[in-house]
């Protein structure tokens, strides 16, 4: 045997061992191959939603404007002081360990103190690191909002559950630390703090209203929630979001998709912790579309000045294009006390006035002597009532054993129809009623839409709208019709019910002639309201019998009429009073209605003016409460709209 | 093969040996030897200062009697002047008074000023400041405004025995509130770092989206008393353009300032007369 061991190629096991290696290394470079070059896209696919993020701002909510171009909802800076949990992360790390050391200490000295038979196991226990870890990062944010406590003289904490919830939920996103800052304490928080500090200004918007209470409840607000799941795209990223305002009330939440801002993005390189590293692209937000409203800020003022502190409701509306020029609802609010956030004292308080509700539409009331021009126009198609039709009014109407009462205590004595309306008689209609029936004056009610809802652009409008009929009594109450509901039907009581705004439809559709008429809140161009369709019918009477209809209502606004306290010198008015009895707040109130529109010759204006009784004390009318409101908001027209009133115009 | 001489490196390694000892210095250390430092250079800057002013002196020395004559009756026009400009401005400070007293109004802050030479200029891309000749001497508090003919000049950030370092308006560490005037919504100044020897700039952003800007007509932006440092209307720069900012909400754009900002030779310090007490502000 030779000394060295002589090396041949062809030794069969170094063979083996040479193809196990080469096979091996081929299915390593075949494998390196097929993820570099055919599973590139997957593996970037992977890599990309590992190490990117991506934060979606929403863009600022568009403004509001009443027709005349004056700002009535809008946005306004809202600061708050946050910091890039990023920037602390070193502190975080200098505070833990501080922490640790002593949390150790501490431990050695309770075990070393304790007796040798009370120890738990053969050393001291280890700190809870989990917890220390959440209480170094509060300690060190906490001092930095006590150095914003210090310049803004405010007392503001932070929690331990706000700081874990922002890092598990909200990691990219700056941390709030101070929200809701005064422009004094923005200033001061600018010019103290210096600029390197982590401590950020943050400036976003909230919503503003300049005219505070005015349209409350129409303009609505917003409220702050979580963008919709549909506005994250799906390709796996994780999606980081601001909260956006979305419309929660009034025409915020009728025209949201209008209003709302075009939603922006920053897409950043995480590092392998999720802090930021770098921002990759980004799209700026947009502000959303501004919205002109119909409303005429000074005409709204005039009505929520007139209404003062009572409850009710005042609308305004364009005859001729049904146009929302004011629409009021007491008791309101001011809207700038939701914004950013209903704090719960405001809510609650705002709620124990029953100030939420919309008077205007989301609640409904017996329409009183208003309804008489619907059953005035429902005798008068139906051939009942003519130039001719006169009724003696002795203060009361018998109808079987029941008495029923006008107003008038010793009667209005022999009356027409122009008359009837002049001093809303009620016996007159009880006899009219009564001869036409309760489905002639279900249906006139029903053509004139006071069975439906007006469609107007806010949201919540009531359903509870009641045009009573035989059918109805029965299926709803479970009793028979019986006469004394046509006769209180007749007069705008008993079962009736419907909203100011439907009244106010009703009246401007007199105006125009016709039965519908279809309120909206946007302000029409000129072309818009030449297309315009109320979608009714012309109102069936002869010129004759309008002639009659018209010339009551404009003496119901004459010297002797239940209106006169509306009477404005050189404008025509023609209108109708009514003062309705209504259960509410567990005790009987009286309604207070004004309905009317101006000038006579020319309608332009159509008002309704509801005012309700909160105490049995309050003795409301619809000539002496409802009227001079009414009254107030035709004088500002006049002042507004002198060529539209009929006044001359100064050149 | 040459053998490695480690004297050679001897630089580079004392180099190390000092940036590693620096490194492991305390905090007070360094902050000490800082202070120190700017201590033993002050008096030289302020002798060259005061030489300058001879200088000057002199140099107006050799003028002819003519032309002293007549710079001193300039002189004069100009006392007049500023003599009665003063005895308005008390009346109009009484005048205030009693307005506010009648409307009981709370009383401005107020500030007694110390006029400063500036002894040295330290303006580069990174950095803005200046040196004034006045420091602990004259009771100058850390954070005190600075403002000359041309309105604000920026904040004092360090305070020595003799003299004070002023962060100009234009250093991009400079940022204070504003607001455009006849405008009260506040906005945020900023510095910005100088390209050269062009016009001084910065910035103004968080202004409200209403507020148009043109090179025809700029905005004036003024200092607001909102802050607390600066008495209000102060002029800072004029701001000939806004854009949106990055936010979609508000606009930004560049403030074009007073270019004597970076040949001041005196600058009035604000020193108020009743500082903050930040922990009783929010006493009645």
């Amino acid at each position: 045997m030779s000394q060295y061991d002589v090396h041949r190629g062809e030794n069969p096991r170094v063979l083996f061992f040479f193809w196990i290696v080469v096979l091996a290394s081929l299915t390593l470079i075949v494998g390196l191959g097929w993820r570099q070059l055919v599973a590139d896209k997957k593996y970037q696919e992977i890599e990309k939603r590992q190490t990117e993020r991506r934060i979606l701002k929403p863009g600022p909510r568009g403004d509001i404007y009443d027709r005349k171009g004056n700002l009535l909802v809008g946005n306004r800076p809202h600061y708050s002081a946050v910091v890039y949990l990023d920037d602390l992360r070193r502190e975080f790390r200098s505070e833990y360990s501080k922490i640790i050391r002593a949390e150790r200490e501490r431990l050695i000295q309770a075990y070393e103190r304790a007796p040798e038979a009370e120890r738990e196991g053969t050393a001291p226990p280890n700190p809870n690191y989990n917890e220390l870890q959440w209480v170094a990062r509060q300690n060190v944010i906490q001092l930095y909002i006590d150095q914003i406590n210090r310049i803004t003289s405010r007392d503001d904490t932070i929690s331990t559950r706000k700081i874990i919830r922002h890092f598990n939920e909200q990691l990219l996103l700056p941390l709030v630390l101070v929200e809701d800052l005064t422009p004094d304490q923005y200033a001061r928080l600018i010019e103290q703090v210096p600029v390197q500090s982590p401590i950020q200004i943050h400036t976003d918007t909230a919503r503003y209203y300049p005219y505070g209470v005015a349209a409350a409840h129409t303009l609505g607000y917003v409220q702050n929630v979580n963008p919709d799941p549909d506005v994250i795209p799906s390709d796996g990223i994780k999606t980081y979001t601001f909260k956006t305002k979305r419309g929660k009330t009034g025409i915020e939440r009728s025209f949201d998709e209008l209003l709302s801002g075009l939603t922006g993005w920053e897409m950043w390189r995480v590092d392998p912790l999720g802090f930021q590293d770098s921002l990759l692209d980004h799209k700026t937000p947009k502000k959303g579309q501004d919205l002109v409203t119909s409303i005429d800020i000074d005409l709204q003022l005039a009505a929520e000045t007139a209404l003062g502190d009572r409850t009710g409701a005042a609308i305004a509306l364009d005859v001729r294009t049904g146009e929302v020029l004011t629409i009021a609802s007491h008791p309101s609010y001011d809207l700038n006390d939701l914004s950013p956030f209903i704090p719960r004292k405001t809510f609650d308080e705002i709620n124990e006035r029953g100030a939420w509700l919309n008077r205007t539409l989301q609640l409904s009331y017996p329409p009183g002597s208003t309804f008489k021009l619907i059953t005035s126009i429902a005798g008068m198609r139906n051939g009942n009532i003519h130039a001719q039709t006169i009724h003696d009014c002795q203060g009361v109407f018998r109808l079987g054993n029941r008495i029923f009462r006008c107003h008038a205590r010793y009667g209005h004595g022999a009356v027409d129809l122009a008359a009837a309306i002049e001093g809303s008689c009620n016996v007159f209609y009880y006899a009219e009623g009564l001869q036409m029936g309760i489905d002639v004056l279900s249906a006139e009610a029903k053509r004139f839409g006071l069975d439906e809802r007006t469609g107007i652009e806010v949201p919540y409008e009531t359903s509870r709208l009641v045009v009573p009929t035989k059918d109805w009594k029965r299926e709803t109450v479970g009793a028979g019709w019986v006469p004394g509901d046509t006769a209180n039907t007749a007069i705008g009581q008993g079962f009736l019910l419907a909203t100011p705004l439907q009244m106010a439809t009703v009246i401007a559709s007199i105006a125009r002639g016709e039965t519908r008429t279809r309120p909206t809140l946007r302000a029409l161009t000129g072309e818009e309201a030449q297309q315009l369709d109320h979608g009714g019918e012309p109102m069936g009477l002869t010129l004759s019998q309008r002639a009659e209809l018209w010339e009551g209502m404009e003496r119901v606004v004459g010297p002797n009429g239940t209106g006169r306290l509306v009477q404005i010198d050189g404008l025509r008015i023609a209108g109708k009073t009514g003062t309705a009895d209504f259960r509410a707040h567990g005790q009987e109130v009286n309604l207070a209605w004004f309905i009317g529109f101006a000038p006579v010759e020319n309608p332009q204006i159509a008002v309704a003016v509801m005012v309700e009784g909160t105490r049995a004390s309050d003795s409301y009318h619809g000539g002496s409460t409802a009227g001079p409101v009414a009254k107030d908001i035709f004088l500002e027209f006049i002042k507004q709209y002198p060529e539209r009133a009929g006044f001359p115009v100064a050149e | 093969m040459a053998k490695f001489r480690l004297d050679r490196i001897k630089p580079l390694v004392a180099l190390a040996a000092f940036l590693a000892a620096w490194w492991i210095v305390p905090a007070t250390v360094k902050s000490f030897l800082k202070v120190s430092f700017a201590e033993f250079q002050a008096p030289a800057w302020v002798a060259t200062s005061y030489l300058d002013d001879l200088e000057g002196f002199w140099a107006r020395r050799s003028h002819s009697k003519v032309e002293l004559i007549e710079a001193g009756r300039e002189v004069a026009r100009a006392k007049s002047l500023y003599q009665f400009n003063a005895q308005r401005k008390e009346t109009l400070e009484n005048e205030i008074s009693r307005l506010e007293a009648i409307l009981n109004l709370p009383s401005r802050r107020e500030f007694r000023y110390e006029v400063a030479r500036v002894v040295r200029r330290d303006l580069n891309a990174w950095w803005q400041h200046i040196i004034v000749r006045k420091g602990k001497d004259y009771q100058i508090p850390e954070g005190a405004a600075v403002v000359f003919a041309g309105g604000v000049v920026g904040r004092v950030v360090e305070v020595n025995a003799f003299t004070s370092r002023v962060e100009l308006i234009t250093s991009p560490n400079f940022r204070m509130a504003a607001n455009f005037e006849g405008d009260e919504r506040p906005v945020i100044y900023q510095g910005l770092a100088q390209g050269g020897f062009g016009q001084p700039i910065g910035t103004v952003r968080d202004a409200p989206q209403d507020v148009v800007a043109s090179r025809q007509a700029p905005l004036r932006l003024v200092s607001t008393r909102l802050g607390g440092t600066f008495p209000p209307g102060l002029m800072i720069g004029r701001v000939p353009w806004l854009e949106p900012g990055s936010t979609g909400i508000f606009q930004a754009g560049k403030v074009e300032l007073d270019p004597r900002l970076l040949s001041l030779n005196e600058v009035a310090v604000l020193i108020p007369l009743y500082p903050i007490d930040l922990e009783t502000t929010d006493a009645p």
